[in-house]
């Protein structure tokens, strides 16, 4: 039944799926089967054994079967041997079973803690799966979150770093949501481990301004976490962008209450205050898991109002620095003065001989060949955007879909012929 | 080794750790590619990788923990800990090398910070951020051309000039003016 590889792999899909339940009955001769099967040839076939296999519960133990650990270790390493050698031009034939098997990878060594064992296979299964870098597959969020939970992130990064520009549909459905939702939200959280807010800020923008008819659990997180990133970044609330859906700007807000509180504090620029109300909701922040965050914006704030000196004064004592900040002494101001003109994000000096600093300009001119570099790159991008766009609303232009409903029900006929399967979802 | 591929070997060093057997990687591994991160001042990876190393590793191998007091004071910013750390620690064959540019590395930011931003600045404070004795802080002040006040309390650095971008030859910088137009044109 399964070597009827003629070469026509559509069929197979169907007739595999419809097998499912004879394989789930013959669970224990699954090995058997799998032995049969080549790696290269059968990769579909072996797929479909497979995600049965794992999604089996394990033998029980008692009988001459190894133990439960030992039964799941070999089957990682089925999975492992298939993931690295299997023919990727067969599994984008059956990219959702493929997927599956990854998420149940994934669950198994949540389970099992140890993320960071199947970070390098997942990042395998999505080049796989995919046909260009900037393409959305269902394996991504998956290998976030076990970089997430394996604190080691810079496989992840080498993904999100990339911007996605295309979204292949899944046998013919569309991609489920979800996945980009949470692709998205976990990216965020990534990033702002590494403290890369700004692009922590664009991920959660992205989540909440998914066109949407209900609010789901994952924008009302991501949610939360872009009010605090973009209150460590941007010292305010960032404006949502007008193409947000309308429930999202209803609804959220009465769920995020104690965020938008703080977010008011905030505003008035009371180190203090900002402190109290971190206490005051601490058990809130505690249990979304943005209590870390909330310290990040209360330091933040101690910057944002120096950076708020630098407006007023051009020079200063460091006790007035110290006083009007609400730092403790002359010698916590001159840290942190420090520090920001590490970061640069202040332009000072500080002179210890008579206990002053001087705030100057920023010293960029926009005149220098670096800064000419830096634009010319920043052209390069829009322009890279710009035809993007163009070759996607070309795409949409030739769609029989988008055709049938821009002409009206006139010339009906013309397209009732065809199928109207859409080739790619693009965003 | 030398430190000029550090970034190779750091690569290869984060591949192993993935295909660690069992996920958990070898005590040197761990201490080099932490020793690396701090090298290469990535400390947000060198936290994350101190977290993710198993207690049993760290409880195993000391000299984890000795690098890793080294990158917390970095974390901290706290310059005089860097020093004391860096310092106060006989190096295995494993790092050694690593930590000891790593002491020539901090100070040579620590070296620019202060010409950034002071104008004048005590000695002591100077030595706590470049790790260097007062004594041996008024003759680097001297080699620098900073001035030290006669009393050998206050010393005055230079800021120094901005760095020499390099210049993109013409003939690039023509042909991305022409991709400009021809997009604007079209």
């Amino acid at each position: 039944m399964i070597n009827s590889l003629a070469g026509n792999y559509r069929d197979l899909c169907d007739l595999l799926i419809k097998s499912t339940e004879l394989l789930e009955k013959n669970g224990q001769h699954l090995d058997t089967v799998l032995e049969t099967l080549d790696l290269q040839q059968h990769s579909l076939g072996m797929l479909a054994v497979l995600s049965i296999k794992l999604s089996l519960p394990p033998p029980s133990p008692n009988s001459n079967q190894p133990q439960v650990s030992d039964y799941q270790e070999i089957v990682f390493t089925q999975v492992q041997e298939f993931i690295m050698g299997c023919n990727a031009e067969q599994i984008r034939y059956a990219p959702e079973t493929f997927a599956e098997l990854c998420d149940m990878l994934t669950r198994q060594l949540i389970e099992a803690k140890s993320p960071l064992r199947g970070i390098e296979l997942l990042c395998c299964a999505i080049r796989k799966l995919q046909l260009s870098d900037s393409e959305l597959t269902l394996v991504h969020a998956n290998l976030c979150l076990l970089c997430l939970l394996a604190k080691c992130f810079k496989p992840a990064l080498q993904f999100l770093d990339i911007d996605i520009t295309s979204i292949p549909p899944q046998d013919g459905f569309p991609f489920d949501v979800k996945h980009f939702l949470i692709y998205y939200y976990f990216g965020g959280m990534v990033y702002t481990a590494v403290k890369k807010y700004d692009r922590a800020l664009y991920m959660f923008e992205a989540v909440i301004s998914t066109p949407a008819m209900a609010v789901s659990h994952i924008m009302l997180e991501a949610y939360k976490k872009y009010i605090l990133v973009s209150l460590v970044l941007h010292g305010k609330v960032s404006h949502m962008p007008k193409y947000t859906s309308q429930v999202v700007t209803r609804f959220i807000k009465p769920l995020s209450l104690a965020y938008h509180d703080l977010a008011t504090v905030y505003a008035t620029n009371n180190t203090e205050e900002v402190r109290l109300a971190v206490t005051k909701y601490s058990d809130t922040f505690t249990r979304d898991g943005n209590i870390g965050l909330t310290k990040q914006v209360v330091a933040s704030l101690y910057k944002k109002n120096i950076q708020r000196l630098t407006k007023t004064f051009l020079t200063l004592s460091l006790s007035d620095v110290a006083s009007r900040v609400q730092l403790s002494s002359p010698a916590e101001a001159e840290r942190y003065i420090l520090n920001m003109i590490d970061e640069g994000e202040i332009f000072a000096t500080i002179n210890q001989k008579d206990g002053m600093v001087v705030f100057h300009d920023d010293p960029e001119k926009y005149n220098s060949p670096g800064m000419l570099c830096k634009l010319e790159e920043e052209m390069t991008i829009c322009t890279d955007l710009d035809r993007q766009i163009q070759r996607m609303e070309e795409e949409i232009m030739v769609n029989p879909q988008y055709v049938k409903k821009a002409c009206g029900a006139q010339d009906d006929d013309l397209t009732t012929g065809q199928t109207s399967k859409i080739s790619t979802y693009s965003m | 080794m030398t430190l000029d591929n550090l970034n190779t070997v750091a690569a290869e060093l984060e591949k192993q750790e993935l295909q660690a057997q069992g996920g958990v990687s070898s005590p040197l591994l761990y201490t080099k590619l932490l020793a690396i991160y701090l090298y290469q001042n990535d400390l947000c990876n060198a936290k994350f990788l101190w977290k993710r190393i198993p207690s049993s590793v760290k409880a195993g191998h000391p000299e984890l923990e000795l690098v890793w007091s080294v990158g917390r004071a970095m974390w901290k910013r706290d310059a005089p800990a860097v020093f004391t750390a860096l310092n106060g620690t006989q190096w295995s064959e494993n790092v050694g090398p690593i930590m000891r540019s790593l002491v020539g590395k901090v100070r040579e930011r620590g070296l620019r910070l202060v010409a950034q931003a002071y104008s004048s600045l005590s000695i002591d404070t100077c030595s706590s951020l470049l790790g260097l004795s007062p004594s041996e802080v008024v003759e680097f002040a001297n080699q620098q051309g900073w001035g030290v006040d006669d009393n050998k309390m206050m010393i005055s650095p230079v800021r120094p000039p901005p760095p020499i971008t390099h210049i993109t030859s013409s003939e690039d910088q023509l042909h991305k003016l022409t991709d400009f137009v021809a997009f604007l044109e079209n």
